[in-house]
């Protein structure tokens, strides 16, 4: 559209978003000096015609993911300022209930899908709401702001490369304000422009006058058709100033001049607008100040509210770390079962649940036709199509913050990562975004993604093959980390994993891929949290993990004959972990060892025997042992990774030793 | 030289494949990169490709289409020019170079060094399981690591406590001498009319609650009478007289492990009902040996009946750190004199054992002769703190 077609009525609606956010920031500046707001403050001031002019053709079903620097977008997108201001107040009728400040600002219901305090993030999860439109064919568009700080950054690499290999409905929104935090844009950037990057990416790209709301609502205007039409995602680098510092109370000119800052004050994108408004005769003076006056009494009364409500209550400081619980149905007790490997029946249930549920789909490297690395998804291509098996670049940040992206907007993405080491280059958007964000919304946007891979030691896989990685995840709140250790546990997790609305860590021991057990046909859930008593004994508590329940089962064997009566329990699930069943089991024998491939310092062994010791005191006979890996990167050398794994003898040592404890 | 022909591993963790069959034959001409043979790993069937050039010998004893081969199993031979096939078919390569044994050691720093302990080291468990069986855990013999001191050695211990020299039993004899070494022991004697006290019995029983035993009248009296006497309700401690905060008294309790005296707090304070309910649980869980030490500790005083076996009168031993103990034999109704007049009445003798160090002969004579006054008009005591069996009490 446009500018010379915009009425009366859009243009000064556009008046009123941009002076609402220059208002509302004043009062926020004011009310930083005098402790109101708690934490910090990144003011918009200076850059308002960006986010009105590209949130002028955006309704509550598109999604706006954004930044430290978000005030001005949530306002454009509909929070109102009442609940910005009672967010920075930290009020319980803030826009994130209290829990986010400045910086995690999440309005749901008006399709504000939050900013973040890490840059970069945004990109990718905006790409991701792209690809939920397309999958779940709704029209909406994804849209990220970002400063100039986030263009360097490897999201932005991967995100725009993503969005524009699937064609995603997504619009990436630069706001090229020239200083990430103090760092000028002209130091860390090779190239000086944003725009022509997109060039890389095989997208269109445009640069703006980041102070000119009726360009910049033009521009985005023909972006967001093309996006809705199916052409794709596009680029706006918009060169803009912010006139106040980075964060209230900081300094400001350390790295730039106060005569600098006064020089962009003119080019003020309100003024600018009041004074066309004026000389196009759309407005009067009168009218004009009528509006700045309602808006002023509008943000005083936002003010006046936010600063009469109620903090949060200190009772829920921890709730909706996770979704409700699910009403698990019971293992239908007379189904057919037959024998089937662990790699079949994860195969089994995801084709199951991907038929019942239109809204899985599956990203990774390999998992299109070929059917994936360990047949996790062999056949399901032809049968789903190649939006739902959906190959990858080698790119895991990229793909897994899109998924997250993707599960804040109502898809239900399974990130196939084929080796847990892989996924390491994106732990940040696993632990900082995807684990956090049921709780920073309080409970109001769902993460149900599931990121799945191979774990464990064998068949000289080395150093960056063989990680196990679950004791780190389960540190986090916000996740739920799975290891089963059979087919029979693998299939029935992995039905729940897809039921469940928190995110889910599904790692697969690779030497057990090819074990068989006996699986029901049909399907049914294994609920996280409840441990397996895989044998039963009197003398002595092990509990195991993967692969070594199988060693132990074994070691369960040799000592039987020796008159040594072992009790075997298998987690299952590490978060949450089943304290309760192993400490029953500890009252009964009085003895404890944990076998586990994984480090042992800080590890699941720790975290068990802590527990025990504490609620489990009075009834150890022995001291809480531990045979974990060695402490080492995993070597490539039989004879190497040999020595840095518990093996059969080990094990079987290692519960002798404690009986004679 | 020979080149062998093995089966190789075709996914990360195949072990073992189906030879699904040769592509070439015996004798054939084969050039690198020639597809050789079919085999089924854990994911599909796959033609593996030679990687060397020579003519194909396939020996006799070589797998057979369908078979299940091992990884590293040898399937045949690449003859060089002018090469015989090697005479006898090697066995099949290992899988991987055999390892020395490498064993992972359970996470087992060695024990903080400290100075030798003062009492054997034990679990917890075993102390816990020592508390439920009433045994003293030190005097078992730690069969742990190190000598630790472990369930099944307390366990152990309570099993052989049930025969002849059991823990209980040594505890038992070395409390009784030590009491006898310590304290100077005095006994007084005096029988005492107790019609009374049997028809309050009576009465109790006629009224259908918990009837209490006349043991449980006595402890009741002794503490009506130790609020009056309460030097012998002290004790000696550290070579002087110190007195007790509150009224807790023992009863002797005889169990198959040996003597018990579980003790009744505020025995001046509660009333008869619920002092009877008390001891009667403290009695029967002393039998069946699920006393805590807990409940067997801090008794001022001690009251002990022979009367069940008969006995009229005996010279109790003192329960340590306590001052004094109270035997009470039998109850017997016979003729006495009662206004000059031969009346049958029911007696009973009280044997009072007291320290002397800690009080002298009158105090503990006027202790006994509080008690005797009680015990002849034992109602307004007794109904104290009711309910009572006359329905009198306060409620």
């Amino acid at each position: 559209m446009s500018r010379s077609s915009l009425d009366h009525e859009s243009l000064l609606q556009l008046y009123r978003s941009m002076l609402r956010i220059r208002l509302c920031e004043e009062q926020l500046a004011k009310s930083h000096q005098r402790g109101l707001v708690h934490g910090a403050c990144h003011t918009y001031v200076g850059q308002e015609a960006i986010a009105v002019g590209v949130c002028a053709h955006l309704d509550k079903n598109d999604a706006v993911f954004s930044t430290h620097r978000g005030h001005g977008h949530a306002l454009a997108k509909g929070v109102t300022p009442e609940e910005l201001i009672a967010e920075l107040y930290g009020r319980a009728t803030g826009c994130s209930r209290g829990r986010g400040g400045s910086m995690h600002l999440f309005s749901p219901e008006v399709g504000m899908m939050g900013t973040s305090g890490i840059v970069g993030p945004c990109i990718l999860q905006a790409a991701g709401a792209g690809y939920s439109s397309k999958l779940l064919k709704n029209g909406a568009v994804g849209v990220a702001f970002f400063g100039d700080g986030a263009v360097n950054n490897g999201a932005f690499h991967e995100g725009l490369n993503l969005a524009s290999i699937w064609k995603l409905p997504a619009l990436f929104v630069c706001e090229n304000n020239q200083f990430a935090t103090e760092v000028p844009f002209s130091y860390s950037a090779g190239n000086p422009t944003v725009a022509s990057r997109a060039a890389s990416y095989g997208m269109p790209g445009a640069e703006l006058d980041g102070n000119d709301v009726l360009a910049i609502r033009a521009a985005a205007g023909e972006a967001i058709a093309r996006a809705r039409s199916g052409g794709g995602p596009t680029l706006l680098e918009c060169k803009t100033y912010r006139t106040r510092p980075h964060a209230e109370g900081m300094g400001d000119f350390t790295y730039r001049t106060r005569e600098d800052v006064e020089a962009w004050k003119p080019r003020c994108p309100i003024k600018r607008l009041r004074e066309h408004l004026l000389a196009e005769k759309v407005a009067s003076e009168k009218e004009l100040a009528g509006i700045e006056e309602q808006m002023q009494s509008e943000i005083l009364a936002a003010h006046a509210a936010a600063e009469k409500s109620a903090p949060p209550k200190a009772s829920e400081a921890a709730t909706h770390v996770y979704s409700e619980p699910r009403q698990v149905p019971a293992v239908p007790a007379n189904a057919a079962t037959r024998e089937t490997t662990y790699m079949q029946a994860t195969l089994d249930a995801i084709a199951y649940e991907m038929e019942k549920n239109p809204a899985i789909f599956v990203l990774g490297e390999g998992i299109g036709k070929r059917g994936g690395n360990f047949r996790t998804t062999f056949g399901l291509y032809d049968r789903f199509g190649p939006d739902r098996l959906c190959d990858t670049p080698i790119a895991e940040r990229g793909f897994v913050g899109l998924g997250g992206g993707a599960a804040m907007t109502g898809a239900r993405p399974v990130i196939d990562f084929m080796f847990a080491d892989f996924v390491l280059d994106s732990v940040g958007e696993i632990i900082n975004q995807i684990a956090k964000i049921q709780y920073m919304s309080d409970g109001r946007i769902k993460m149900p993604i599931l990121l799945r891979g191979c774990i464990g030691i064998g068949h000289s896989a080395a150093t960056h093959h063989s990680g196990n990685y679950y004791p780190m995840y389960a540190h986090f709140p916000g996740l739920r980390v799975v290891v089963p250790s059979n087919a029979y546990d693998a299939k029935g997790l992995l039905h729940h994993a897809l039921r469940v609305d928190d995110p889910v860590l599904f790692l697969e021991h690779r030497e057990l891929l090819s074990t068989k057990s006996m699986v029901p046909e049909g399907d049914y859930e294994i609920p996280f949290g409840q441990a397996a008593i895989v044998r039963e004994g009197t003398d002595v508590t092990v509990v195991a993990l993967a692969l070594m329940v199988h060693h132990a089962q074994k070691a369960c064997d040799i000592l039987a004959k020796e008159g040594v009566s072992v009790e075997l329990i298998d987690p299952r699930t590490v978060a949450p972990l089943d304290v309760d069943t192993i400490l029953k089991s500890v009252a009964k024998t009085g003895r404890l060892l944990i076998v586990d491939e994984a480090f042992g310092p800080y590890g699941i062994g720790a975290e068990i025997a802590a527990q025990a010791s504490d609620r489990g005191f009075d009834d150890l006979d022995a001291p809480i042992r531990r045979l974990n890996g060695v402490h080492t990167p995993t070597p490539y050398s039989p004879s190497l990774e040999a020595a840095v794994v518990p093996n059969l003898e080990s094990i079987t040592q290692a519960i002798r030793d404690l009986v004679a404890e | 030289m020979a080149i062998p022909i093995t089966v190789p591993r075709l996914g990360w963790n195949m072990e073992q494949g189906v030879f699904v069959g040769w592509l070439k034959a015996d004798g054939d001409t084969i050039r690198v990169g020639d597809s050789l043979f079919t085999l089924e790993g854990e994911k599909a069937a796959e033609d593996v490709e030679c990687l060397d050039a020579g003519a194909l010998h396939i020996p006799a004893n070589a797998p057979q289409p369908g078979e299940t081969v091992l990884v590293g199993a040898l399937l045949g031979y690449l003859l060089q020019p002018g090469e015989s096939p090697p005479k006898a078919d090697s066995p099949p390569m290992p899988v991987a170079a055999a390892a020395e044994p490498a064993v992972v050691k359970a996470i087992a720093s060695p024990a903080i060094e400290t100075t030798p302990r003062e009492r054997p080291a034990s679990s917890p468990r075993a102390r816990r399981v020592a508390e439920e069986l009433n045994v003293d855990w030190k005097q078992a013999k730690g069969s742990g690591h190190s000598g630790r001191i472990r369930e099944k050695d307390v366990r152990a211990l309570a099993e052989a406590g049930t025969s002849f020299g059991n823990a209980t039993r040594r505890l038992i004899a070395e409390r009784m001498v030590a009491s006898q070494k310590a304290t100077a022991p005095v006994t007084l004697v005096t029988t005492v009319d107790a019609t009374e006290l049997v028809q309050f019995r009576d009465r109790c029983k006629a009224n259908g609650s918990a009837v209490p035993s006349y043991t449980d009248l006595l402890v009741k009296l002794c503490a009506a009478a130790l609020e009056r006497h309460p030097a012998l309700n002290a004790r000696w401690e550290n070579d002087r007289v110190v007195p007790s905060a509150g009224i807790r008294i023992g009863i002797a309790v005889d169990t198959d492990g040996g003597l018990l005296v579980p003790v009744i707090r505020d025995a001046a304070k509660i009333s008869l009902a619920e002092l009877t309910v008390q001891s009667r649980d403290l009695i029967e869980r002393a039998r069946a040996g699920k006393l805590s030490g807990k409940e067997l500790r801090g008794g001022t005083f001690t009251v002990s009946s022979l009367g069940g076996f008969g006995i009229d009168a005996f010279t109790p031993i003192i329960n340590l750190p306590e001052c004094a103990v109270l035997g009470m034999g039998r109850i017997r109704r016979v003729p006495v004199v009662v206004d000059d007049q031969i009346a049958i009445r029911d007696q009973v003798t009280l044997s009072l054992t007291f320290d002397h160090r800690i009080v002298d002969g009158a105090p503990a004579a006027r202790f006994l002769q509080t008690l005797t006054k009680l015990v002849e008009a034992p109602t307004p005591t007794l109904d104290s703190l009711a309910p009572s069996p006359s329905g009198r009490g306060l409620g």
